[in-house]
Parts: structure tokens; sequence; C-alpha cells
């Protein structure tokens, strides 16, 4: 089955692994993501503060040109381009006027019939369907996960219907679960990592971060396992920085759901970590072993 | 920060609450100050005891200035914690999006302007080249805050934010995670026209 891929700005540059893994580990599934032509940037949570209506029409334009595409669902891996995908969809939905302004300027016009779905909710249905018990897993051994959603899996700016309890989400434990890892239950699921704060309030995220870390670990945890690029590169290249300011002596490796089900489906390290090189953006591994597979 | 009850100035509360609740739509006069925000609130500690509920209460009383220039409508990480938890569905995350902007309109400086240099440089790059190019966003944030820095003579902050970015670089160089690229979108003169559209609109 053919769904439209909209990968986002973080999913070709600094998470290029999460989508190559997706990639990979969805082809096993069965099915077939197509990156949307010549998609833009959804504006994530910065045009909002600068914009409301940019915030609306930069994610319309990508739904325009998937729904002109023919596809009827769209699969969104990066948690702030999802967000702000379908809540720009709802409103839409719900200013007829708003749309038809922003449709008068685009070229490919949204209708508003197309699904929008994460990578939990897709994972979540092939879970349901069947299709990971019907593969031959590998046994996966050793590994304890905290499942980490973040902010956007399940709270938004705007109504939009939510796919899972909002504070205490499962997908990402049901989905584990049918390859044969069972994760911890514990508190800060979903506490905010600090996001962009980082870049221009580092103290305060990085006490937040200590903060997850330390339950984690009390909990017994030996990974984390994420679905959203920013927590994920937060979680994991500021490891060092909030665990010194907070005396933490572990550390711990921050896995993309996608990993851990690409060793479970039997892929190699290397087939999962492509060495990319730093500078040089020449190789597209996604189109060297996306559709091989 | 508490208004004083013989500043209270009705109309100009009347007319600021009401700017603010048609531009974040977010029903705010139905706040009863049960708090459920405040304590959700992953910011809360480090705003000098302005939380969700209070910065709704400034709005209410016409407070301006304070809800204008608060650490909480500049530090707020816009996790939904609070919209998430409210009893009443106001999605206090939107109403200090909302004050940032009235904030811009009005001429107040930024509280914290490295929160609005980093905003303002990305949502320009996703206009002028329609994606994200990491590099070159944060290669744009970086010289724009240390000549903000600069022209302050702050000069400790300036070695501090120059050795705190570059221990960032390196762990994300070490995890070859650096790509230097340049990707556009052909779209950008579409988004463009969009832009051209909304300037002068205060909502959506």
């Amino acid at each position: 089955m053919d769904i439209a891929y909209y990968p986002g700005c973080s999913l070709t540059q600094s998470a290029k692994h999460y989508s190559h893994q997706t990639q990979l580990i969805l082809a096993k599934l069965g099915l077939r993501l197509k990156e949307i032509e010549d998609w833009s940037c959804c504006g994530a949570t910065s045009a909002g503060k600068i914009n409301d209506f940019m915030a609306v029409a930069l994610p319309a334009r990508n739904l325009g040109i998937a729904e002109s595409s023919g596809f009827t669902e769209m699969a969104i891996p990066c948690s702030a381009c999802y967000s702000r995908t379908i809540v720009a969809q709802k409103q839409l939905e719900d200013f007829p006027l708003l749309k038809g302004e922003i449709n008068s300027e685009l070229s490919k016009k949204i209708q508003g019939n197309i699904q929008v779905l994460s990578i939990l909710n897709l994972l979540e249905r092939e879970v349901d369907r069947g299709s990971f018990s019907a593969l031959n897993l590998d046994k996966l051994e050793g590994h304890n996960p905290a499942c980490y959603y973040g902010c956007m899996h399940t709270r938004f700016p705007y109504d939009v219907t939510i796919s899972d309890n909002a504070e205490n989400p499962q997908a990402m434990e049901k989905v584990l679960k049918s390859i044969g890892v069972t994760a911890l239950d514990w508190n800060y699921k979903t506490l905010c990592c600090g996001a962009s704060s980082v870049i221009y309030n580092t103290e305060r995220a990085l006490d937040l971060m200590a903060t997850i870390m330390k339950d984690a670990l009390a909990r017994g945890a030996n990974c984390f396992v994420v679905t959203c690029p920013m927590c994920q590169m937060n979680m994991e290249s500021q490891q060092e920085q909030y665990c010194e300011k907070h005396g933490i002596k572990e550390r711990l490796p921050v896995y993309f759901l996608t990993e851990l089900i690409g060793m479970a489906f039997g892929f190699s390290k290397k087939d999962l970590q492509p060495d990319d090189h730093l500078f040089i953006n020449g190789m597209d591994w996604t189109e060297m072993c996306g559709d091989s597979v | 920060m508490p208004t004083e009850i013989n500043k209270f100035d009705h109309q100009a509360a009347d007319v600021f609450t009401r700017e603010v609740i048609a531009r974040s739509g977010q029903n705010i006069i139905s706040c009863y100050q049960c708090k459920r925000c405040a304590s959700g609130c992953p910011v809360a500690e480090d705003t000098e005891m302005v939380t969700p509920n209070r910065l709704i209460r400034m709005v209410v009383l016409g407070d301006i200035e304070n809800a204008l220039t608060n650490k909480l409508t500049w530090k707020c990480l816009y996790c939904h914690t609070c919209g998430t938890r409210c009893p009443n569905n106001i999605k206090t995350g939107r109403i200090a999006d909302t004050l940032k902007k009235m904030a811009l309109d009005t001429g107040i400086n930024p509280e914290q302007p490295e929160v609005n240099t980093f905003h303002r440089v990305f949502f320009k790059q996703s206009l002028r080249r329609g994606r994200i190019n990491e590099i070159g966003m944060m290669g744009e944030f970086e010289l724009r805050t240390l000549w903000d820095l600069l022209k302050k003579k702050k000069y400790i902050a300036i070695v501090s934010e120059l050795m705190g970015k570059s221990t960032f670089a390196w762990e994300m160089f070490k995890q070859k995670r650096l790509h230097l690229s340049f990707h556009s979108s052909r779209g950008r003169r579409e988004i463009g026209r969009l832009y051209k559209k909304s300037e002068g609109r205060k909502w959506i």
C-alpha cells in the first residue's frame, strides 16, 4: 500500500537515520512511503509566534500537495510536523473562509480528505492487523526501555482528536510488546524536554531533561525509546551536560522506536545507522536502500 | 505584581481582554483560578512566580505592561500541559504566544530577546528557502544573538554563549548529525504570496 510521506526538515538533516529506519521497517511491513513532491517546512512552533496565518498556511500547502497526488493517507514521523499538520487541517475544516483564502494562492488546492498519521498511529494499526506476528522476529534481550513521548504526540494547541491517553499514552508500549520487549511504567512520559529552548534557555532545559533521566534511572531503565526527533536530539546530545549539572553518573542510550523494531526485524546496526559522512550530502541512503527491501 | 485596586482601569482591561480572546481564540474569562495549570507548568519555577493562571488574571485585570513583559510570556515552552489539564479548556500556551505578538506590535522590547530572535530566524528561513537548513539557521541565530550581546557590552555572556554552543556543535559532530546541505523548496514563491496576504492580519 502506498502512503504519502512528509519527512520534514529535521529528518533530512540531524535525524536522517530516523527517516531511513522508518522507510526500512515500514517497507518490511508492506507499506511503501512515497515522499511528497516539493514539500516545504511546516513552520514548527515558531511560525505561530510570529504570524498566525502562516502557521496554518505552511502545513496547508503540504496537505494540498499530498491530496492532489491522490493519496488518502499521509505519514509524518516527526512529532512537531505531525502536530502542526493535524492542527492546521482541523482549523481549515473549522474555518471555511480561511481555507478559501489559502486555496486561492495554492497551485494544489486542499480538499480536506487526507488522513494524517504519526508513526505510532501507523505501527499501532499494523500491530492490530497482526502484521508483526506474521513476521519472523529476532528476540531482543536485555532491553528495559522507558518510553518517552514528549509533548507533541498527545497535547495540541487546538481541539483535535487525540489517538491516545494524553497523560499516560500506551501506543509505544503496545508496539514494543509486539516485538517482545516490555517497557517500564514511569512518571515523566510526557514531560517537556525543553525542545528548542535548549538553544535559548539552556539551563531550564537541562533541568527538565535531568528530571526525566533521574526518574527513568530510578525505575531501572537501561534505554529510552522515543519517536520525536527533537526529544531524541536533546536527550542524546545534551546528556553529558545535564548529567554533569545534576550529578548523574549513569548514561543511557536514546533509541528511536524504529531502531528497536529494525533490530527485531533482523537488520544489522549498519543497515539501521548508515555511516553518513558528516559534511557530504551526496549519497541518498533512502534511495539506495528504501525500495530494495 | 498584584494590581492595586485603585489603579484598575476597567475600560482598558475590557479592550485588552477582548483583543487577547480574539487573537488567541481562548475564552479566558471562564478561568476560575483552580491552578491545575500552575502545578503542571515546566517553567513555573523559573518565571518569578508568574504561573499560567496568574498570567490570565493579569490580562483580565488589564495589567497590560506586566502581561506583555513577564517571564512566562517569553519563556513558555508551548508544551500545552496547562491546556490539556484545564477544566475549562483554556490553552494558556496560545495566550503566551498571542502576548508575544502583541508585545512586538506595541513596540515593547522582548523580555527574552534570544527567544524572539530564534523564532524570527526560524520563521524567516522557512519563508525564504521553503525549508530549514539547520546549520544555516543556527549560524544566523548565533550571529544575531552575539551582536545583541555585543551592543549591550555583555562580554561574559558572549564567552559563555560561545562555549555552550561549541559544546553542542561538537556533540552533534561526534554523533555524525551535522549535515551541511542546502535544502530548499520550489514552493517558496507560493509561500511568499501567502505571506504577502498575511501582512497586517492580526489573527487567522
